[in-house]
Parts: C-alpha cells; structure tokens; sequence
C-alpha cells in the first residue's frame, strides 16, 4: 500500500529535479553573449513555488537546497544567500496552505507575489549590508516582475502537463504525509 | 484517525524548525565565507562547475549548433544584400591589403635599420565556448580548456577580433571567461591618436565605460581603443574597439570583438616580462689597489 505512492513521489522528485536542470541548462546555453537589455524571469523561482504550494511533499527541505545551490554555484551568484531566501520563502507558503484544501487561484498568486517579492527586496539588501557587488537594482526589479508574471504561465503547466493538483481533505493518503 | 494526525503534526513541526534552521544558518554561513574568503570559495566554484558543465557539453554543443543554424537560416533570406555588401567590402579590403603588406615590408625594414627589439611573438591556446553565465547580471563563458591546457588565471582571451575578456576562474577542463561587459571587469587601456590612459570599466551593457580619462576634450568618437598593458596584467596592443558617445553622454566604447556570438575564443598566453624593481643602484669603480683589512686577514689564514 506505502509502495506504490512512495514510488509516486520519488517520480516526481525526480522530475522536479529534471525540470531544474532543463531550465539551468538552457540559461547556461552561450546562444547570445551580448548582456541583454531585458531579463528573462527566473523560471526556477516559480516553478519551486508552484511544487511547494500544490504538493509539499515533492519537493522536500534538502531537495530544495541542494537544487538552489547547484544554481548558486552554476549561475555564478554569491552561494548561499539565494538559496537562504528562497528555503525561507518556500517554508512560508508551505505552513500557509496546510490544511486549507483548495485555495482560489488569484489568493494563491497574490501570496506567491509578495513572497517573491520579499525574496528580492532581502536578496538586494542583504548583498548591499555586506558590501558585495550587487547586480543592477532596476534589472533585479524587472526580473521579480517577470517572475511574478510568469507563475500562472508555471502553473498552468504544471497543472495540466504534470496533472499536480493540491489533493482534497478527503485523499487521506497524501494528506497524511503533506509535509 | 484526527487526533493522530494533529499529534504527528505537534511532534513534527518543532524538529522541522530547528532543520529549516541548521539548513539556513548553514547556507548564511556559506555566504558570509564567501565574503571573508572569496578566493577559496570561488576555486571550489571553479572545481565544481568543471565537474558538472563540461560532462554536459555532449549536449550542449548539439544543441547550441541547431540553435545557429536556425538563426543561420533566418538571416539566409537576406542573403543576397550580405552578399552584395561583402563584395563591395572585399574590394576596399584589396586595396588595404596592398597598402599594408608594403607598410609592413618598409617597417620591417626600418626596424632592421634601427635593430629595434620586438616583444616575442603571443602565443595562444584557441577554445571552445561551453557554456555562458546563464544569468543576466553576469556576463562570462566558460571555455572547455582549463589547467590541463595550462591556463592561468588572468591570461587575455580574444575571439581573433578584438579583446573580450581576462580568465578568472580555472578549473581542470575548463576556465570561466570574465567578458569586457561584466560589472566587475576593469582593463586598462590606451585610446591611440592622443595616447591617453584611462579605465575600461564593464557596466552590463554593450558598450562598458572608460572611467579615469584625463583630458576628455582629446577624445574624439572613432578613435582606436587597445589594450596598454599597464600593471603587467595585460599584453600592450590589442584591440579593444572603438570610442563612441553613449545616449547618456558617457565616453563608451563599442567593442570589436563579437559579443552576441562568441563561439571560439583565443587564450594568449602571456609571459611575465622582466620587472625593473631597484631604482638603481650607485656604480661604484672596481676596488683597486690596498686590499681591506678584513681581506687581508682572510687571505692570509687561507694561505698558511
């Protein structure tokens, strides 16, 4: 009986990690080397959002941070400190949706919003209060819009390609083990 | 089958903070190490991504290949205007080639006549572009040459245009690319009619500053930027790009090397030339004559 659904999870851990390591990939792809003038929203944010928000249980503590520091370290940010933010924020939406069964959409992207948004406004002033070099605030900015656009673009495609839904009170076996 | 659950629940929430706390505190140590010790930390960033990017490159260069040739493809349409254009550039070219070849026989000549030293010849080690930096608030490209090609940090790399960058960060099989572009890149340069020198000064734009000038009103836009070599870093003359007014009314420079597509990048390996440290020292005239005391007594034990 705990098999099969135990086999599920690890399914979709594993494409979790998948799907990090496509966006990673193609972000690291030497296709325009000119600095952009617009950047892209990062992907990884919303996707890890989206996970922790519909099934908790897929992308555990140590999953989380050990994806967001392979990033840190592979994207060339200053290690730690993104994945700091990021576990944080995540474990906030996390403890938000326990137990609240189906949340609307809009309510759902408004909390996502403000947690990525506190996710930056940290990440700008913590880099600031310890004197490293902090890339181009008015960029920084634009990414966070862009990732908060783009999550109903994530969710949509995690909900329908992936088939991830919030599971109902009375689906007592992934209930049991949200967390 | 309720009340079991809120006890798991009370049972685990508290050990989950103190996790979520370890985890934290752990990834806020690792930053404030890499505060204190950046260098170590970024060797082992350097170790790593060698680890992990290059095993990737079987997928990477595929992918990147199609990607041009798709970009190839859309620009085929406007194949025949190209063409036109580049004819019409290969015949000034000619002309050019004619002019320099005999310039560089009549200054080969000179220089013989004056037995002028020259520098020796740059030598380089030519790589393959694996990866970017993936993020737009930094610009660099990993190279697949590293330590075992005899990299070292700091080398000049260019893509046989002009200048694109310095090498920071090597690992075994590959070396990280700072480019011109990068908010922390500071190369000093040489702007060439008025020999001034001054700072390039990457911003995260296209076209990265020169900070430092000391006289602006000599500059004028078109006028050639190279490297000067000042600090022993660089190697003295390569070409950096051109001078050009941004919209902002900064001296900018518009780069020659091709930042939208590097692909193949030259690594010049430069050799540490000779430092002249002592200011120089009196030149005494050779003691001649009495020999000291101390000599004396010397020599006379040596002979007895």
């Amino acid at each position: 009986m705990i098999a099969p659904i135990t086999g599920h999870r690890w399914l979709f851990r594993l494409i979790f990690v998948g799907l990090c390591a496509l966006i990673l990939f193609f972000q690291v792809l030497p296709l325009h080397t000119a600095p952009p003038r617009v950047p892209g929203p990062d992907l990884m944010l919303c996707l890890a959002f989206a996970f922790v928000q519909r099934r908790p249980d897929f992308v555990p503590l140590f999953l989380l941070t050990v994806v967001f520091l392979m990033a840190d370290f592979v994207l060339m940010r200053p290690p730690g400190l993104w994945t700091a933010l990021v576990l944080l924020a995540s474990e906030f939406l996390r403890n938000r949706h326990i137990g609240t069964g189906e949340v609307p959409f809009p309510a759902e992207w408004l909390l996502t919003a403000a947690a990525i948004s506190a996710v930056y406004t940290l990440y700008v002033l913590v880099l600031g209060l310890s004197g490293a070099v902090s890339p181009a605030k008015g960029m920084l900015v634009m990414q966070a819009v862009f990732s908060i656009l783009c999550y109903p673009v994530v969710v949509a495609i995690v909900h329908l390609g992936l088939k991830l839904r919030r599971p109902s009170p009375g689906d007592t076996e992934a209930v049991g083990r949200l967390r | 089958m309720a009340r079991d659950r809120h006890n798991q629940i009370d049972y685990v929430r508290p050990v989950r903070r103190i996790l979520i706390g370890v985890v934290v505190l752990f990834l806020v140590g690792l930053f404030v190490l890499w505060r204190i010790d950046s260098p170590r930390v970024e060797r082992f960033r350097a170790a790593l991504v060698d680890r992990v990017v290059p095993s990737f490159s079987w997928a990477l260069l595929p992918v990147d290949g199609i990607a041009g040739m798709i970009e190839d493809f859309q620009s085929y349409t406007n194949i025949y205007a190209q063409n036109q254009e580049l004819r019409r550039e290969l015949r000034q070219m000619k002309a050019w080639k004619e002019a320099a070849l005999q310039l560089e026989q009549e200054n080969a000549k000179l220089l013989d006549l004056n037995k002028v030293r020259l520098d020796p010849q740059l030598t380089y080690v030519t790589g393959v572009v694996l990866a970017d930096s993936g993020s737009p608030f930094r610009q660099s490209v990993l190279l697949n040459v590293g330590a075992r090609d005899g990299i070292v940090d700091g080398w000049a790399t260019t893509d046989g245009l002009g200048l694109v960058g310095r090498i920071s960060g090597v690992g075994q099989n590959s070396a990280r690319v700072i480019l011109l572009t990068d908010s922390n890149s500071r190369i000093p340069v040489t702007l060439q009619p008025s020999g001034q020198h001054a700072i390039l000064a990457g911003d995260n734009s296209p076209a990265p500053v020169i900070e430092f000038l000391e006289n602006p009103d000599l500059v004028r836009p078109g006028d050639r930027v190279i490297s000067s070599g000042d600090g022993g870093v660089f190697p003295a003359g390569l070409l950096v790009g051109q001078v050009a007014l941004g919209t902002d009314r900064r001296i900018r420079v518009r780069l020659s090397g091709d930042f939208e597509r590097l692909e193949f990048l030259r690594v010049l390996r430069s050799h540490h030339s000779e430092v002249i440290t002592d200011p120089g020292s009196l030149i005494a005239p050779l003691v001649s004559g009495p020999p000291m005391p101390e000599g004396m007594s010397a020599t006379g034990e040596a002979t007895q």
